[in-house]
C-alpha cells in the first residue's frame, strides 16, 4: 500500500556529493559522525517551527474528576489547527471528563472560547471549532506514498507553555496498527503531547497523536502506554478526507453482528458462524458457513482481515462484500451500524426434567403460568417431541432450537399429551425476570435412576500457583445428569467452612449443586485479580465432576459480590448467572450471544447505599436484553435469610428453563 | 497509575539504554557518542547511603566537579545518614563527607578523600536549545555496581520551562528552569546523574522523580547547571545559602468573593465550574459588569478550572488590591477589572 520514496535529485551534483562526504568520512569519521548529528538537531527543531504556528494549547474548565479509577488531568493538552476557518483536531483523551467550557490558546497568547463541533469516537478524535478574525495557519500535510517506517518522527505538544511547543523525537515505527486506524512512533507519546501532530522531518504532519490500545476500544485505553515507547498517531491524510463529514456529526465505529466461526481472529478463517438477527450481516443475507473472499476489492485469507477493513470505516458507510456458499460466488452489501440490537433470547416456557432416559424428545418438569407453552395446553408430563419439524433429541438440543429464533416469532411444536401426539402453534416470548414459585416439582427422581451415583462430600481444591484456598461440596450425583455449581464469594471477614456447609449442603442435595468457596488471600477484602482465581477454579471443578454448564453461578455478597460481578461479566462463556447481594458491580456487561444466556440476581435494601447504582445497571441490563431479577431487602442492608437464600437456589435450579 | 507508568517505564528500560560497556574497546572508532560516553564515565559517581526499602532506594547518581573530589548531586534522604560512600568509575570505594546542602535547589555537595580525580569544570557547563540531542548518564534502578559504568541514556532536550510558573502543578520546592527531556531519564537512583550535550559538555544535574499533579505524568528533567552554580561556589566555599523566594507568598488578608458581591454556583462537584451565581447590586462586581451566569475564566492570567481553583487563586491576592477577571457570556470573552471598596 505504501510505496517506497522515490527521490528527486540532480544526479551529478548528488554524486559528487556523496564521494566527497565518503572520502570525508574515511579520513575523519567521528567528525564526520558529529556534525551529521548537528545537522540533525538543526532539522528537528526547523521541523517543529514549521508547524509550531498550527499547533495550540487546549485548557478547559470543570468536568468529571475521574471516571472508574482513572484520574482525570486538568492540565493543559494539545491541538491542531486543520483549517483556516477555526477547525482544530485534538485527542479525545482531553475531553473524556465533559467539560463545561473549552478554550484554546493561539501561539500568540489569545484565549478564543471553542465549541465541541464532534467527535471521532472510532479515532479517539475531537473537533473543535473557534470564530477567527483571521485566516490560521494551516500546516502542511505529508503525502501517504512518502511516508516510510523508520524515517524521523517528532512528537509535537503544547502542554507545557502555550508560547513554546515541546517536542520529542523519535522513528515511524509501523503503518496500519489498531486495525488500519493508526501509525505508530516511538517518540515519547503522553499527555504532554497527546492532540498534538506527529511530524517528518521536513515539520509535515504525518498524524495526530492519540491514547490507543489493540485490546481495548474504551474512551481511556491506551493511557497506560504513555511515554513507552509504543505510542500511536493517526493519519494526517485521514483526518483531512474524513473533516468535511465529520463537521457534520459524530462519527462511531461501524458495526456488522458478524461472528467467525474460530476464535481467533488472527489465524481464523473468514468463515461466518453466525449473523445477529436484523444486523447489518443479516440484512445483507449473509449466513452461517460463508467465507468471506473479498471486502471492497480486497482479498482476504484471515478472519482479522475482514474485521480490519470493517474497524477502519464508520457507521453509515456501506461495505461490499464477495462470499463463496458451497461453489457459487456471491455479492453482498452491508451498511454500518452505529449499534445493534442486543440479541434476545426466545423462550417456550418450560423447565426439562433431568432423568436419563432411553426414550426420545425431553419430559415437562414445569410449565410456566401464561407462557407460550401453558398456551399451547403443555402440562407437566408431557413430552416435547419435535420443534420447527426437527426431531428433539434432548434438552441442550431443544434449548439451542429455540435459541435460533427471536422472542415473537412462530414455531411450530409438537408434544405428547396423555399417549397422543399433537401438534400447536407457539409464540415465542422472551426469558422472564420474575422470582421462582414457591415449590417446584423435583427435576430428578433418584430412586427412579438404576445408575450409580458418585460419592459426595466435602473436598479441598487447590489451583496451582494461587495462594488461595478453595472448599467445595459435591452431592451424591448421577454423573450423567450434571450438577450445577455455586461459586460462593464470602463478604469480609472470617472464613467459617463448616458454618457454611451446614446452610447449604440441604440445598445443594436437593437441587444437585456443588458448592465452591474459595477464600480471599486478605480476609478483610478481595482482589480484582482474584477474578482470574475464581475463573481457574472452576474450570477445575468443570474437569473433575460432571457439570451442568447452564446452571454455573457466581454469588457473593458485599465485596464477595463485586468480585462476582468481575468473574461473571468476564467470563460469559464459563458463568450462567450472577448473583450478587448488597454488592456495587464492576464490569462490562457481555453482548448476549445464542449460545450465552447470561442471567443476573441482583438483592438490596431501600436504604441501601448502591441502590441508585444497582438501579441503573438494573436498566442497562435490561437494554442489553440481560434477564435481570431484583430482590428487594427491606430497609435495611443484610445478608439473605433462610427463606431468602432458598428462593434463590430455586431461581438457580429454574435456569436451564426452555 | 502511578503502578502502571512505572510497570509501563520499566519494560521500556532495556530498549533505551546503552550499557557504557557495549561501547568499550571493541565500539566502532567512529562512534561519536561512544568517544563522549568514554570521556564522560570517569567523571561520575555511584553514591550510596539511606534508605532501602520500597520506592527508597538507598543510592542515587553524582558527578566530579573538582579533581580534589568535590562531588555535586541530589540533596534527598539518601544524604541522610552519617556514613555515606561514594563508587569512582575505576571501582574505588570511598567515604563521602556531607558538605553543605541547598534545599531549594535540592542539592548537594560531598567531599572524598582523593585527588587528581578527572572531573567536570562547572564553568564550561552550557546551555542548550529545545531540540538539542542529549545524554543523560545515571544509576537508574542502581543497575551499575563497583566498577561497572553507569547507564547512558540518549534523547532530547523536549523543551526548557520554568517549574515556578505551575504552581501546585509539580510538589518541589524548586521553582526555577529545567531541560525537560523525552527520554525516560527520572527513575529511582538517578538523582544527581549528569546531562551532557552529545560532544560531552555539561549540561544539567538530573533531578529526583517528580510527577506532574494535572496530568499525571512523570517529568523527565534536569537543571541547568547555570541555574546551580552560584549556591555549589557558596558551599564549598563553606557559606550555606539560604535564598528564600517570597513572590508566591500568601498575603495577610486575602480577597475573598464576598468582599467584592460575587456568590458562585454551590460547589457540589469535584470540579464545579466557577459560574456566578449571584452578584450583589451596588457592589463592585456589579459596577464591573458581572451578571449571573457568568463563568469566570481566569484571574489575571490564571486559568481557573473549577470554584476550588479560584478560592484557592485568590488566596494570593491581597484585599486591597485590583483584580482583573475573564469571563465567558454566551460564547463571548469578556475582561473587566475591579476592586474591593476600601471604606
Amino acid at each position: 500500500m505504501i510505496k517506497p520514496r522515490s527521490i528527486p535529485s540532480t544526479p551529478i551534483l548528488a554524486s559528487a556529493l556523496a564521494a566527497l562526504l565518503a572520502a570525508f568520512c574515511a579520513i575523519f569519521p567521528a567528525a564526520a559522525q558529529t556534525a551529521r548529528e548537528a545537522q540533525e538537531q538543526a532539522a528537528f527543531r526547523a521541523a517543529v517551527e514549521r508547524v509550531a504556528p498550527s499547533v495550540v494549547q487546549i485548557e478547559t474548565i470543570g468536568g468529571l474528576e475521574r471516571m472508574g479509577k482513572v484520574l482525570f488531568g486538568t492540565g493543559p493538552t494539545t491541538g491542531l489547527i486543520v483549517e483556516a476557518d477555526g477547525h482544530i483536531v485534538s485527542s479525545a483523551f482531553g475531553f473524556a471528563n465533559q467539560p463545561t467550557s473549552i478554550l484554546v490558546r493561539l501561539p500568540e497568547g489569545t484565549r478564543r472560547p471553542a465549541t465541541l463541533v464532534a467527535t471521532d469516537h472510532n479515532r479517539k478524535l475531537v473537533l473543535l471549532k473557534i470564530e477567527v478574525d483571521k485566516p490560521l495557519p494551516v500546516p502542511a500535510f505529508a503525502p501517504l506514498d512518502q511516508m516510510r517506517v523508520g524515517q524521523w518522527a517528532i512528537a509535537v505538544g503544547r502542554a507545557f507553555d502555550h508560547q513554546r511547543p515541546n517536542m520529542a523525537v523519535g522513528i515511524l515505527s509501523a503503518f496500519s496498527r489498531i486495525w488500519g486506524k493508526a501509525i505508530q512512533t516511538d517518540a515519547a507519546v503522553s499527555p504532554n503531547n497527546y492532540g498534538g501532530p506527529l511530524v517528518d522531518i521536513c515539520g509535515r504532519v504525518l498524524g495526530v497523536l492519540v491514547p490507543m490500545s489493540p485490546e481495548s476500544d474504551e474512551e481511556l485505553s491506551g493511557v497506560e502506554w504513555y511515554d513507552s515507547g509504543i505510542g500511536f498517531a493517526i493519519d494526517g491524510q485521514h483526518i483531512r478526507k474524513i473533516l468535511p463529514r465529520w463537521k457534520q456529526g459524530d462519527l462511531r465505529p461501524g458495526l456488522v453482528g458478524l461472528g467467525f466461526t474460530s476464535k481467533s481472529l488472527q489465524t481464523g478463517e473468514p468463515v461466518v458462524g453466525g449473523c445477529r438477527p436484523n444486523s447489518p450481516a443479516a440484512k445483507a443475507g449473509l449466513q452461517k458457513g460463508d467465507r468471506i473472499v473479498e471486502v471492497e476489492g480486497r482479498r482476504i485469507e484471515r478472519a482479522a482481515e475482514v474485521k480490519e477493513e470493517i474497524s477502519r470505516r464508520y457507521a453509515g458507510d456501506t461495505v461490499a462484500l464477495v462470499v463463496l456458499r458451497g461453489d457459487k460466488r456471491l455479492g453482498a452489501t452491508m451498511e454500518l451500524a452505529a449499534e445493534l440490537q442486543p440479541l434476545r433470547h426466545a423462550f417456550l416456557g418450560v423447565l426439562p426434567m433431568r432423568q436419563p432416559e432411553a426414550r426420545p424428545g425431553v419430559r415437562v418438569r414445569y410449565v410456566y403460568p401464561d407462557s407460550p407453552a401453558a398456551k399451547a395446553g403443555i402440562q407437566p408430563g408431557d413430552r416435547l417431541r419435535a420443534f420447527q419439524k426437527q426431531p428433539i433429541t434432548d434438552r441442550q438440543q431443544l434449548r439451542s432450537l429455540v435459541g435460533g429464533l427471536q422472542p415473537g416469532e412462530t414455531a411450530e411444536l409438537q408434544f405428547e399429551h396423555n399417549g397422543r401426539i399433537r401438534t400447536r402453534k407457539v409464540t415465542l416470548a422472551a426469558l422472564p425476570e420474575g422470582l421462582p414459585p414457591a415449590d417446584l416439582p423435583a427435576a430428578y427422581d433418584a430412586s427412579r435412576d438404576g445408575a450409580p451415583a458418585v460419592k459426595s462430600g466435602a473436598v479441598p481444591l487447590k489451583v496451582p500457583e494461587w495462594p488461595n484456598e478453595a472448599m467445595a461440596y459435591v452431592p451424591k450425583h448421577n454423573p450423567a445428569v450434571g450438577c450445577g455449581v455455586v461459586v460462593w464469594l464470602q463478604p469480609p471477614g472470617p472464613f467459617d467452612w463448616d458454618a457454611l456447609l451446614a446452610r447449604w449442603q440441604p440445598l445443594c442435595d436437593a437441587a444437585g449443586l456443588i458448592l465452591v468457596a474459595p477464600k480471599p488471600a486478605d480476609p478483610n477484602r478481595w482482589s480484582p485479580q482474584e477474578a482470574v482465581f475464581v475463573r481457574k477454579l472452576l474450570d477445575l471443578v468443570d474437569a473433575t465432576y460432571s457439570v451442568d454448564s447452564a446452571r454455573v453461578v457466581v454469588h457473593g455478597h458485599e465485596g464477595g459480590g463485586t468480585l462476582a460481578s468481575l468473574v461473571a461479566l468476564k467470563n460469559p462463556d464459563a458463568v450462567a448467572a450472577l448473583a450478587a447481594v448488597e454488592a456495587p458491580l464492576l464490569g462490562r456487561p457481555p453482548e448476549n450471544e445464542s449460545d450465552r444466556r447470561l442471567a443476573i440476581y441482583l438483592a438490596w435494601a431501600e436504604k441501601s447505599p448502591r441502590a441508585s447504582g444497582l438501579k441503573t445497571w438494573v436498566d442497562r441490563l435490561r437494554k442489553m436484553a440481560i434477564p435481570a431479577t431484583t430482590k428487594r431487602l427491606g430497609p435495611e442492608p443484610r445478608a439473605l435469610d433462610d427463606a431468602e437464600l432458598a428462593e434463590l437456589v430455586r431461581w438457580i435450579d429454574m435456569l436451564d428453563r426452555i | 497509575m502511578k503502578h502502571a507508568s512505572i510497570v509501563s517505564r520499566m519494560l521500556v528500560l532495556p530498549l533505551v539504554l546503552w550499557a557504557g560497556v557495549a561501547l568499550g574497546n571493541d565500539a566502532p572508532r567512529a562512534n561519536a557518542a561512544g568517544e563522549t560516553i568514554r570521556r564522560v564515565q570517569p567523571k561520575m559517581v555511584k553514591v550510596y547511603g539511606a534508605g532501602g526499602f520500597r520506592g527508597m532506594e538507598p543510592y542515587q547518581s553524582g558527578l566530579l566537579i573538582s579533581p580534589e573530589g568535590h562531588v555535586l548531586t541530589t540533596f534527598s534522604y539518601v544524604l541522610d545518614t552519617d556514613y555515606i560512600t561514594a563508587t569512582l568509575d575505576d571501582g574505588r570505594r570511598l567515604e563521602a563527607k556531607l558538605l553543605g546542602a541547598d534545599p531549594r535547589l535540592e542539592i548537594a555537595v560531598l567531599k572524598l578523600d582523593a585527588e587528581k580525580l578527572p572531573a567536570f569544570d562547572l564553568g564550561e557547563a552550557v546551555e542548550v536549545e529545545p531540540g538539542a540531542r542529549v545524554l543523560a548518564f545515571s544509576n537508574l534502578f542502581g543497575v551499575a555496581v563497583g566498577k561497572e559504568p553507569l547507564s547512558v541514556q540518549h534523547g532530547i532536550v523536549s523543551m526548557t520551562t520554568d517549574l515556578a510558573a505551575r504552581r501546585g502543578v509539580f510538589e518541589t520546592p524548586y521553582d526555577g528552569p529545567v531541560y525537560v527531556l523525552d527520554a525516560m531519564t527520572n527513575n529511582p537512583g538517578a538523582a544527581g546523574g549528569a546531562l551532557v550535550t552529545r560532544d560531552g559538555r555539561l549540561v544539567g544535574l538530573l533531578g529526583k522523580e517528580l510527577r506532574n499533579t494535572r496530568n499525571h505524568t512523570w517529568l523527565n528533567y534536569a537543571v541547568p547547571i547555570a541555574a546551580l552554580r552560584q549556591s555549589v561556589e557558596a558551599i564549598r566555599a563553606g557559606r550555606m545559602v539560604a535564598q528564600r523566594d517570597d513572590a508566591q507568598k500568601k498575603p495577610d488578608r486575602p480577597l475573598q468573593l464576598a468582599i467584592v458581591g460575587l456568590v458562585l454556583v454551590p460547589d457540589v462537584l469535584e470540579l464545579t465550574p466557577p459560574y456566578v451565581d449571584l452578584v450583589y447590586s451596588g457592589s463592585p462586581a456589579d459596577r464591573a459588569g458581572i451578571r449571573p451566569d457568568d463563568l469566570i475564566l481566569l484571574v489575571g492570567d490564571r486559568l481557573v478550572q473549577s470554584c476550588k481553583a479560584l478560592r484557592e487563586e485568590l488566596e494570593y491576592i491581597d484585599f486591597e488590591d485590583p483584580i482583573r477577571l475573564t469571563l465567558l457570556r454566551d460564547q463571548e470573552m469578556i475582561e473587566v477589572e475591579l476592586q474591593a471598596r476600601l471604606d
